[in-house]
């Protein structure tokens, strides 16, 4: 018994990290921009499809085409707030809400489009492997994408706490008009917040692509995970979204052991929900990036 | 005159195809309408709406099938059950505001939709059922003729039009339409916020059961991928903000336009790809949203402006 709760909240723990990856984008756009994006599941997906696709036309390895994804999805996020994001800022909720959201439809038809509703997967050397500890079993390829996940969380919040890009990044979150009188460029800030945060959900989908399959809509469920996240670890919080990533991962894998395979999300909205009741603010309220 | 044309037209067009078409037009315009009240007018942009889209179907099924109970009692059931629903939903939700609001909503409906597919014993889980054809029986709100369904649409659209006509010149329209703008501000002016968006969320949420009820009806058959589907909560934001989100007629106008161009493509290409569809849908609400955020009725009303009246440029906007 004991053992059956640490096995989930191991394997909970591990795909926590991906979802962590997902919801510290969300929150690292909204903390910035003050725009939440219903689409950062779809650059997931497509971190996923650029992975699978190297891997199966050049044989990458999914752990090495992160240097491509990572960048490739860097450079959408810069041209997506240069040409999307930046023209309904301060138009209120409806555009800001509504143009991530058309944007998460068309990428997901568009993907269908091109690539049809079957599940691909690539098939790796490490997928099946698993290392043992003492009664528990680690995935290999979910042990590497939680470390790498976590590995990247820590840098990005180096790069906010210890580079002046990362500062001016927080002080914009902070008071954006304060931060502009200081002579911080919000177009730039704002374009590498939004290229970060891309990068990010491109790295959780190659990290993903050994032990997960990619398919049109593979995102909505990162979406949802990341936006409970977000709301559950503070709204705008980078670290309140890794622990509440880490947190969700748990809960899920918790609900599918003791209530049934498909209840996971049900323990998740839960969460949710009970979250708006007792405590609106989130977990960590008061601070943001 | 155009009351006129509406009714005579399922006798003039004999097509099935073309009845169904409109159908779907007057309901899907029905459920923009009913949501355009909460999104529109109060601008509290719910993403959830099919949670009682599919409590209006799932309580007026199984009313008719484990109790007999007609549709027609079980379609103001439906609704009644939507309020109840809404209120707690309505109590969470509106704690939070603007995108987050949306987010919440969307939890809720999914968090049903999985409800009711875990639960077999209670509703049939995720297989659903046929609702039993008893062949032409009006009272059990079944019909030989697609016309009597076209009838019905048409009736609930008028309903929806006539609340939303209503609430527009009452002080709740003010109301709402302060606490859109600016919600501290009408707060602060003496609305009783909560109060009022609470009111708004009962009245769309029942709309929209009621359509629940006529949809599964009119198709005779309910599940819960079906009745909770995202696309039926995307489809009334979609149609309003296409038409003119906030205006009495922009959910129609919206519906005139993305429907029949939906029904249309998918004939041409016979469902052979999925994701023509609504790849064309994502296009157009981009399109308006970064440059016509008014919707088409914003670019009609513009136009009739520059042609008719060049002198007196409208008050209103």
């Amino acid at each position: 018994m004991l053992v059956t709760v640490a096995q989930a909240i191991v394997n909970g723990l591990l795909i926590g990290g991906i979802y962590a990856l997902v919801s510290i984008g969300v929150t690292l756009i909204f903390g910035v921009v003050k725009i939440v994006n219903f689409a950062q599941g779809e650059f997931l997906m497509i971190g996923m499809y650029i992975t699978f696709f190297l891997a199966t036309g050049l044989g990458v390895d999914p752990l090495l085409s992160l240097l491509i994804s990572m960048p490739v999805l860097f450079v959408a996020g810069v041209l997506l707030q240069k040409f999307m994001i930046r023209r309904v800022l301060g138009l209120g909720d409806m555009p800001q809400i509504f143009l991530t959201f058309a944007l998460s439809l068309l990428l997901m038809n568009v993907a269908l489009l091109l690539f049809s509703a079957n599940y691909r997967t690539v098939q790796t050397g490490y997928a099946q492997q698993s290392i043992q500890i003492g009664p528990l079993y680690f995935g290999a390829a979910r042990l590497i994408a939680f470390v790498l996940a976590m590995l990247l969380s820590v840098g990005l919040e180096i790069f906010l706490r210890a580079t002046d890009l990362g500062k001016a990044m927080r002080a914009a979150a902070q008071n954006r008009d304060v931060a502009m009188l200081m002579g911080v460029n919000p177009d730039r800030v704002f374009g590498v917040a939004v290229g970060l945060s891309l990068a990010l959900a491109g790295a959780a989908g190659s990290l993903l692509m050994p032990f997960y399959p990619v398919y049109p809509t593979v995102g909505q469920v990162f979406t949802l995970m990341a936006f409970v996240a977000v709301v559950l670890g503070t709204l705008g919080n980078v670290r309140g979204a890794l622990i509440a990533g880490l947190m969700m991962g748990m809960a899920e894998s918790l609900g599918i052991q003791f209530i049934g395979a498909d209840s996971g999300m049900i323990v998740v909205f839960v969460m949710l929900l009970l979250t708006l009741a007792l405590r609106p603010s989130g977990l960590f309220g008061g601070r943001t990036i | 005159m155009a009351a006129l044309v509406l009714i005579a037209l399922p006798l003039v067009v004999s097509s099935s195809f073309a009845i169904d078409i409109f159908i779907r037009v007057l309901l899907f315009a029905f459920i923009g309408v009913a949501w355009n009240l909460l999104g529109g007018y109060a601008k509290q942009l719910s993403l959830g709406h099919a949670a009682y889209f599919g409590l209006g179907a799932y309580t007026s099924t199984i009313l008719l099938i484990k109790f007999g109970i007609s549709p027609w009692i079980g379609i103001l059931a439906g609704g009644v059950v939507a309020m109840l629903a809404s209120l707690p939903i309505g109590a969470l939700c509106f704690r939070l505001q603007g995108p987050y609001f949306a987010i919440a909503t969307i939890a809720t409906a999914q968090t049903l939709m999985l409800l009711f597919l875990k639960f077999r014993d209670f509703a049939w889980g995720a297989e659903g059922t046929t609702i039993p054809n008893q062949g032409n029986s009006p009272l059990m709100m079944q019909f030989d003729a697609k016309a009597a369904y076209y009838y019905i649409a048409l009736v609930l659209l008028a309903l929806g039009l006539a609340i939303t006509y209503w609430i527009e010149r009452s002080w709740m329209g003010y109301y709402l339409v302060a606490l859109g703008e600016d919600q501290d501000a009408a707060e602060a002016v003496g609305v009783n916020v909560p109060r009022i968006k609470r009111d708004v969320y009962l009245i769309s949420a029942f709309l929209t059961a009621l359509a629940g009820t006529f949809y599964v009806q009119y198709i005779y058959f309910i599940d819960p991928n079906t009745v909770f589907s995202f696309n039926i909560s995307v489809e009334p934001a979609l149609v309003s903000i296409v038409g003119g989100i906030g205006t009495l007629w922009g959910p129609v106008v919206g519906t005139i336009l993305l429907e029949p161009t939906s029904a249309l493509v998918q004939s041409w290409l016979g469902g052979a790809r999925g994701g023509v569809q609504l790849t064309l849908y994502a296009v157009i609400l981009i399109v308006v949203i970064m440059w016509q955020p008014k919707g088409l009725l914003g670019v009609l009303t513009g136009a009739y402006h520059r042609v008719f009246r060049p002198a007196s440029r409208s008050l209103h906007g």
